[in-house]
């Protein structure tokens, strides 16, 4: 039995069948063919799957489909605005950050929302705020410089907000809006 | 994942009549950090599953009531690390909610779903024991406060009643100064289960509460009411002989993967006086 | 050289990796596709009996069961080196996680539930899932002896005993002997992309798709198993989502093969993480070391026993065992050698090739045998390496290639950058190890490519893109060659019915011989090009030199595209080069031919102990590898720190835990335990010895494996040094640590 549910997906609006027992990582991938999501461990320890569901990061394999109703997802395919990538994707193609690149639309989902609450996090907090996704290419040192790189540059003022955008009102710009609406 | 039907009531009136119903399977969905992975590997097979994140009557705030801490069912890890006043007065309990998981895993999961999960290596069990917390349960029946120490069981069993859900929360206020400090051991830095956790509380009262988990099938606490452990110029050998004391019911299992008992036990012996060392360099600073 | 090579060049395909848009084999969209789930047991081993899929037809969208009565009698069977593993268990499961059935259904849900109905009647059997176990005399064996005819070993479970010597280790005489048995964890690859597999019928042939490292020799087992010629079995080999030789070879694209036959519709099979941990892995080992030195240090002997802990089918183990033990004297001039290396078949996930392919194990015993050495002897570890370390061209092995580097240099450079000499701060230990590997034994790379009449370039390089960045490096090669921008280059792989033959993507070898053969290839189209010249401007073509993407004539200097357009004329067209890269088999060599070069690193941490909980900290860690020539340094600094880290990965936290019953315990990301961000060292230091000395294009070596090889020992040895404790198993978790300090914190307090 699927229920309809609307959302926001990387700022459009969405309405999907779901079965209530899919997860938000099938509903994206399977229902909405949203692929830059990935799926792993299925435990929440390998954070392949992280999108960023109002305003925060969480793990799509622990969180049902049915749950994000009315919700503002971000996935990695949210980042960038048109052909303009986000300043973390820049970032992590200048340190080669990307190997065989299957954790790193997580990695960047997580930085990304890291940014947001830090916009200059220090190497502890980004080491810290990276730590649920786990990178077997083992690039650690390169994704660490890129955060880094992305910080140091800012997000620049004309860019776009990714984000949060719920019930038609954007509240990216604000800093108290990260915590998810009651 | 098995098919379930999917609740989510406003009302807790709702909520409670979905768990009452049907063949007692259904659960209740918080965080989900812990339920879906279960769902998942078949371990649970709810018929029904109520999100009570939708309950009007459930909090995520956390607030004084009646001179008591409350932290509602919907408060995240994450909630709690951004509180001030649990950073300073519960800071064992901050501590511990920061080593839930990774930044995906505690903007997910809450509190109340990690003690109802009942984990004996549970981070912020030994936390929220140490400060005197305490449940506040609701069922059709009404509402009722269990003291924490008499939640736990077992593994994955509380004293909870079929059908009742835990809404909150509470710690007493802080009384007098205090500082309570986390611990816990793990295999990597990164996330990971504790294979020992830990907690104490020293108050000016001349009580220490000291707590720990992971070495058996619940959480134990006990109280150094001799004033020694809260003595800043105790010797160590004093304090370890009194902690070892303390440690008599810990009791880990042989056949865990994470460490053997002789090394669990050794570290709780380690981890206690240090976790002692740290709480009086905090009282004093 | 060029700004090109040896520059930074961005990743070819790193925008579709920050993007999302790369597609793996679990993201490609396909058409009424069917979704596949295995079907195991809770048991390692056991007599299969009656499959009863009854109920889970009955699931509507199933669409098939299959099991070994739906599949060709005799069962086929395939493997690189034995032709051992079923498509799919016939009569008795060999392992845990050894699939017994396979549901295909029009949901992934429909195919789940049908997997958790199909009820198998079996009778759980004796299992050898240890070392010990498996070498007991009354072992249960792992393979039927009927299939070993005229095997020595057919009643054991050893399924080949490697043996290798020279010198005269009985009569050697040393002034000490260091001896010591050393410990390496089972393991598993754990690439973040679970492994994936499509196939679907394709005309009158069949479609597979995998992320394989090695698309050439699955088409070469698929054709086979499926009796169709080569040119009817297209293997799509998209980019791996990691694969650190876990990929290298089929596992379940035979059964998918026959499973898509059987529908007549395309299937799928995604692999959960905990199926991938049942379904590849390294070998385990035991290793007994016993060296001998004068009482200056320099080597006398090397004798060593190594018995490697395979699984239940050889997949390509056999091999790693053989080339890893190979290899057990070290970078070291060592007068008389006599290796002994096992390959033991167990009742466990089938062991197969993964990054240092054998090597890690015996480097972890006989690099910490040489730190003990050095401690034993009295001299410092760094000047007992110098001294016995194969200079630059000393036959260290006989009949192999001499000594390809100056690996001194390597070595000295880690040793600088560690401080060694200078006393570590209080508390701290340091260590330092070498890792040597011999790279492809045999090879062969073919490579076309297309220079078009505007002056881009397609290279077509069978090679498997699975993080290493092989592409970028073709790309590179490409744009130096011909003179185009990188960005006028595109690269194609991954499909066997337009990629030319490669054999395989293994042993850092793609820069070496991929990347020769796509520079053949464009050298081919400068041969072209300086025929073109001469006719155009009506000179001899020995007056015309074409180079790096320039053609000469006299004092005269062209861009190779401005040649080309006028020299294609009205019809246009393009030039199109062939490439081949290619070194022989040899027969008589006990590996079956030399090495093509070899992988050399040096590995120096600093380590912090707590000697109360056993924990360690690394706030230091350095890495030199000689690479030869650096095509892309971000690159190799990317393969080298990446190597590090995952060699950290066994050195402190992995290992499979098995039941009594040889069951896995920890399955999956929860209990098994790799690095994470807050795992790394406080610094680390990567650096590269470039001597241009390589056999690839621009004196480059192969540098992937390297940095992974000496990390253990490196790590051990700082740990000894801070504690004394010598330890000689692996992982070094927290208890393994404190287990010795805190016996000797104990005795010492008794005394």
């Amino acid at each position: 039995m699927t229920t309809r549910i609307d959302l926001t997906v990387n700022g459009r609006a969405r309405s999907v069948d779901v079965e209530p027992h899919h997860t938000l990582l099938e509903m994206l991938r399977d229902d909405l063919g949203l692929t830059g999501t990935k799926e792993c461990c299925l435990v929440g320890e390998c954070g392949a799957c992280t999108v960023i569901v109002d305003g925060q990061s969480v793990d799509s394999c622990l969180v049902l489909g049915v749950e994000a109703a009315g919700a503002a997802v971000t996935t990695v395919e949210g980042l960038a605005v048109g052909d303009r990538l986000d300043p973390l994707q820049e970032a992590f193609l200048e340190t080669g950050a990307a190997q065989c690149g299957f954790c790193i639309p997580g990695q960047l989902i997580s930085a990304r929302a890291l940014l947001d609450e830090l916009p200059h996090p220090t190497r502890t907090e980004i080491e810290e705020g990276l730590a649920g996704n786990l990178c077997r290419c083992a690039g650690y040192e390169q994704i660490m410089e890129a955060v880094e790189l992305a910080a140091s540059r800012g997000r620049g003022a004309e860019a776009a907000p990714h984000h949060a955008v719920s019930g038609g009102v954007d509240v990216a710009s604000t800093p108290d809006a990260r915590v998810a609406p009651q | 994942m098995r098919a379930f039907a999917y609740e989510r009531p406003d009302r807790l009136a709702d909520a409670l009549g979905f768990l009452a119903s049907g063949d007692g399977s259904a659960r209740p969905l918080a965080g989900g950090t812990d339920l879906i992975i279960r769902l998942r590997d078949g371990t649970l097979q709810p018929r029904t599953v109520v999100d009570v994140k939708g309950i009007a009557e459930f909090s995520r705030d956390i607030r004084v009531e009646d001179g008591w801490l409350q932290i509602g069912a919907r408060t995240t890890m994450t909630d709690l690390l951004r509180d001030e006043r649990i950073r300073r007065d519960y800071t064992a309990l901050a501590e511990a909610a920061a080593y839930v998981g990774s930044v995906q895993i505690r903007n997910r999961a809450t509190l109340v779903g990690n003690i109802c999960n009942a984990s004996p290596a549970a981070d912020t069990a030994p936390a929220l024991l140490v400060h005197g917390a305490r449940v506040v349960a609701v069922g059709q029946a009404g509402r009722r406060t269990i003291p924490l120490e008499d939640f736990f069981v077992k593994s994955g069993v509380t004293t909870l009643q079929p059908g009742e859900l835990v809404e909150a929360i509470e710690m007493p206020l802080a009384v007098g100064r205090r500082s309570s400090v986390h611990a816990r051991r793990t295999r990597r830095r990164g996330h990971d289960l504790a294979s020992v956790t830990l907690a104490v509380a020293i108050g000016t009262d001349g009580i220490t509460r000291l707590s720990y988990g992971s070495v058996g099938p619940r959480p134990v606490v006990v109280d150094d009411e001799s004033g020694l452990l809260s003595d800043p110029s105790a010797s160590e050998a004093s304090r370890r002989e009194r902690l070892d004391a303390m440690f008599v019911d810990a009791a880990p299992s042989p056949t865990s993967m994470r460490a053997s008992p002789e090394y669990r036990l050794a570290m709780l012996r380690v981890m206690g006086l240090r976790a002692v060392a740290a709480a009086h360099e905090r009282l004093a600073s | 050289m060029s700004d090109v090579v040896g520059g930074g060049a961005p990743r070819v395909g790193g925008l579709d990796r920050v993007t999302g848009r790369q597609a793996y084999v679990a993201d490609i969209p396909v058409e009424d596709v069917l979704h596949v789930k295995l079907v195991t047991l809770p048991v390692a081993r056991a007599r299969i009996g009656r499959i009863d899929d009854t109920a889970a037809c009955a699931i509507p969208g199933v669409r098939i069961v299959m099991s070994a009565k739906d599949l060709p009698d005799p069962m086929p069977r395939f493997g690189p080196q034995r032709r051992d593993r079923p498509v799919i268990a016939i009569g008795e499961t060999k392992y845990h996680g050894d699939p017994v059935a396979a549901v295909a259904a029009e949901t992934k849900d429909a195919a789940e539930e049908g997997a958790r109905l199909v009820r198998v009647d079996y009778e759980e059997l004796p299992a050898a899932h240890t070392l010990a176990t498996a070498l007991a005399h009354d072992a249960a064996l792992v393979q039927d002896p009927s299939l070993r005819p005229d095997d020595p070993h057919a009643g054991t479970n050893v399924l080949h005993e490697h043996r290798h010597s020279w010198g005269d280790i009985d009569s050697a005489t040393a002034d000490v002997v260091v001896e010591g048995t050393y410990q390496f964890p089972m393991v598993t690859q754990f690439a973040i992309e679970p492994h994936a597999f499509m196939a679907a019928p394709d005309g009158d042939g069949i479609a597979v798709w995998s992320a394989i490292q090695h698309p050439n020799w699955l088409q070469r087992v698929i054709a086979e198993l499926l009796r169709l010629p080569l040119a009817k079995v297209r293997i799509h080999a998209p980019d791996p989502g990691g694969a650190f030789g876990g990929k290298q070879h089929a596992k379940y694209e035979p059964l998918l093969a026959f499973m898509a036959l059987a529908t007549g519709r395309p299937v799928r099979l995604v692999l959960t993480l905990e199926e991938t941990f049942q379904a590849v892995r390294r070998g385990a080992a035991q290793v007994h070391v016993r060296t001998g030195f004068q009482r200056d240090g320099t080597l006398v002997f090397r004798d060593v026993e190594a018995n490697y802990q395979i699984g239940a089918y050889a997949d390509i183990a056999d091999r790693t065992v053989a080339k890893g033990s190979y290899t057990s004297m070290g970078p070291y001039r060592t007068p008389s050698v006599r290796i002994v290396a096992r390959s033991v078949l167990s009742h466990t996930v089938p062991s197969t090739a993964f990054r240092g392919f054998g090597n890690p194990q015996q480097i972890w015993a006989v690099e910490s045998n040489m730190n003990e050495a050095a401690r034993v002897l009295d001299i410092d570890p760094l000047e007992l390496r110098l001294k016995n370390l194969a200079r630059p061209g000393d036959e260290f092995i006989p009949g192999d290639t001499p000594a390809d580097g100056d690996w001194a240099v390597a070595v000295r450079r880690a040793a600088a950058m560690i401080d060694w000499g200078t006393p570590p701060p209080a508390g701290r230990g340091r260590g330092i190890a070498v890792g040597l590997k011999s790279g492809p034994t045999t090879g062969l790379s073919y490579s076309t490519v297309r220079l078009l009449v505007d002056g881009s370039v397609v290279v077509y390089a069978g090679t498997s893109d699975m993080g290493q960045g092989a592409r970028t490096i073709f790309a590179q090669i490409a744009a130096d060659e011909l003179g185009a921008p990188l960005e006028w280059v595109t690269v194609v792989s991954g499909d066997t019915a337009v990629v030319p033959y490669d054999q395989q993507t293994s042993a850092s070898r793609s820069s070496v011989f991929m990347g020769t053969a796509v520079q053949r290839a464009c050298r081919d189209i400068q041969a072209k090009v300086r025929s073109m010249a001469a006719t155009l401007e009506g000179v001899d073509e020995g007056d015309v030199t074409v180079e790096r993407g320039r053609v000469r004539i006299g004092q005269q200097v062209m861009d190779i595209p401005d040649v080309v357009k006028r020299g294609l004329g009205r019809l246009g067209g393009e030039i199109i080069g062939i490439g081949e890269m290619r070194k022989e088999a040899e027969p008589d060599h006990t590996l079956g031919g030399t090495a093509a070069f070899y992988e050399f690193n040096c590995t120096a941490v600093e380590v912090e102990v707590d000697r109360e909980t056993g924990d360690i900290s690394i706030p230091r860690y350095v890495t030199v590898s000689d690479v030869g020539r650096a095509l892309n340094p971000l690159q190799v600094r990317g393969q080298d720190e990446g190597a590090a880290v995952m060699g950290l990965g066994h050195t402190l936290m992995e290992h499979y835990i098995w039941d009594d019953a040889g069951r896995i315990r920890n399955l999956g990301a929860i209990d098994y335990r790799i690095p994470t961000s807050m795992d790394l060292p406080a610094s680390m230091e990567s650096d590269i010895v470039e001597n241009g000395d390589g056999p690839g294009p621009y004196g480059s070596k192969g540098m992937s494996e390297g940095a992974l090889l000496p990390v253990s020992p490196a790590v051990a040895a700082a740990v000894t040094d801070a504690t004394g404790a010598v330890i000689r198993d692996l992982p070094r978790s927290p208890e393994r640590v404190w287990q010795p300090l805190h016996e000797r914190g104990a005795s010492e307090a008794s005394r």
